[in-house]
């Protein structure tokens, strides 16, 4: 404190006078003044700090009672016990500058780390979305008997669910869409035939203002969007078994194009031709040769929760 | 103008020296009084530093200033004020930088974390990845 006024004052005229009695004053009491020990590391240290692009200008109020303290220490003291206090002092002093602006650095630092946590944890949530698709493609690649389990495991659910919830609604609810459909339940699942009158004799292609029954099927696949249908064409014997083979192929696919173009998914659609191999009737009459031919729609049975064998 | 500025830089230094002379003084021949108001500077910044678990973080600091706040009653006792004075001082000044390094320790600590769960995060996200058929 004096020494500061002391040094402060060497620029007046006075302050010749003032030295004379400091020298005096300090003479009275000790020997002539000497460098004090460890100032220059003292300062040292102040200086790297400083000088330290990450840290300098951090904690400004610390650093310039640091450099006030480094100052103090280095002014020539002949009291080598005070002189000690004072370097340990400023060598304090710039420890805790240090450890302010250290505190302030990491303080700053922490907006960039909260922000690059947070990408990681939009990537990571892209990616298990990502990762969830390629299970489903997965699942869909899994072998036709792992289909079956799969199928089997949904509609445990649906049944379970179906149970939960209003089994009895829904089912009397597949009961009526079953019997506009009029279509009928068996083990392969309901199966809804469609008269030759769909078709005109030979040809494949269907006639218009046939589709009545048709558009009852696709009513049905929208408001049952899990079953899939299998499309089967079948003819009589007449004409050569190849033609009635194709035909019965052709006619299977007209059906699966309509359906489809009624924006039913064709995924959900299988079409294939059995051609003369199975009669429902004999082929020695005309009435059951029109019978013979046909087109089955089997719809699938996603839902044992309803067996077929509840419906009529 | 002059005449203030004539003033002011006369004062100052005749204060100086006056001041510094009792000081001075002071220190050869008669004892000062307790420094009580440097040794309760120092108890609070221990209390701080205690309340900012330096224990936990700057133990080696805290240690220091309890230390030194020891050797500052001692002196009293003693009567040495000077000593005492130094000692108290020294013990505020130690208990602050136990407080300085306890900030900076859980500042980083807090940074270390959020850099390990970041990590953390992405190597998750390579294992998942990697696994990936």
């Amino acid at each position: 404190m004096n020494t500061a006024n002391l040094s402060g004052a060497l620029n007046s005229g006075s302050a010749l006078i003032a030295t004379a009695v400091a020298a005096i004053l300090l003479a009275s009491c000790a020997t002539a003044p000497s460098k004090p020990d460890g100032a220059a590391e003292a300062r040292t240290k102040l200086t790297q700090l400083q000088s330290d692009p990450n840290l300098a200008n951090r904690a400004p109020l610390a650093f310039k009672e640091a450099d006030t303290a480094v100052r103090t220490a280095e002014q020539p003291q002949a009291d080598k016990d005070l002189a000690a206090y004072r370097v340990y002092l400023a060598d304090r002093k710039v420890e805790i500058a240090r450890a302010q602006a250290q505190t302030s650095l990491a303080e700053d630092q922490r907006s960039v780390l909260s922000a690059q946590r947070e990408r990681a944890r939009l990537d990571a949530r892209t990616r298990e979305v990502d990762a969830a698709k390629d299970q489903v493609v997965t699942a869909r690649a899994e072998s036709a008997e792992q289909k079956v389990v799969a199928e089997q495991a949904r509609g445990a659910a649906d049944a379970a669910r179906l149970a939960a919830a209003s089994s009895e609604q829904q089912a009397a609810e597949l009961q009526r869409q079953v019997d506009t459909l009029q279509a009928k339940p068996t083990d392969r699942g309901l199966v809804l035939t469609l008269g030759d009158v769909l078709f005109t004799t030979g040809r494949a292609d269907l006639k218009t203002g046939a589709s009545g029954n048709l558009n009852r099927l696709v009513a049905f696949l929208d408001k049952y969007p899990d079953r899939t249908v299998a499309i089967e064409g079948y003819t009589d014997s007449v004409g050569s078994e190849e033609y009635n083979q194709g035909l019965s192929e052709r006619r299977a696919d007209s059906v699966k194009s309509y359906l489809a173009g009624q924006g039913i998914d064709a995924i959900r659609i299988s079409a294939s031709g059995k051609g003369e191999s199975d009669p429902v009737s004999g082929n020695d009459s005309a009435a059951g040769r029109q019978q013979n031919r046909r087109v089955e729609v089997i719809i699938s049975n996603p839902a044992p929760g309803i067996p077929a064998a509840s419906l009529r | 103008m002059n005449s203030i500025l004539q003033a002011r830089e006369g004062s100052l230094p005749r204060a100086a020296v006056v001041l510094g002379s009792v000081l001075l003084l002071g220190a050869c021949a008669s004892t000062p009084p307790a420094p009580t108001a440097s040794l309760q500077a120092a108890q609070r910044a221990i209390a701080t530093a205690e309340g900012a678990e330096a224990g936990r973080y700057a133990p080696g600091e805290l240690a220091e200033a309890r230390t030194g706040l020891a050797s500052a009653d001692r002196a009293v006792s003693e009567q040495r004020m000077m000593m005492a004075a130094q000692f108290a001082e020294e013990s505020r000044v130690e208990a602050e930088l136990a407080s300085a390094r306890t900030a900076a320790v859980k500042a980083r600590d807090v940074n270390d974390e959020m850099t390990h769960s970041t990590s953390t995060l992405i190597e998750e996200m390579q294992r998942s990845s990697g696994v990936k058929p």
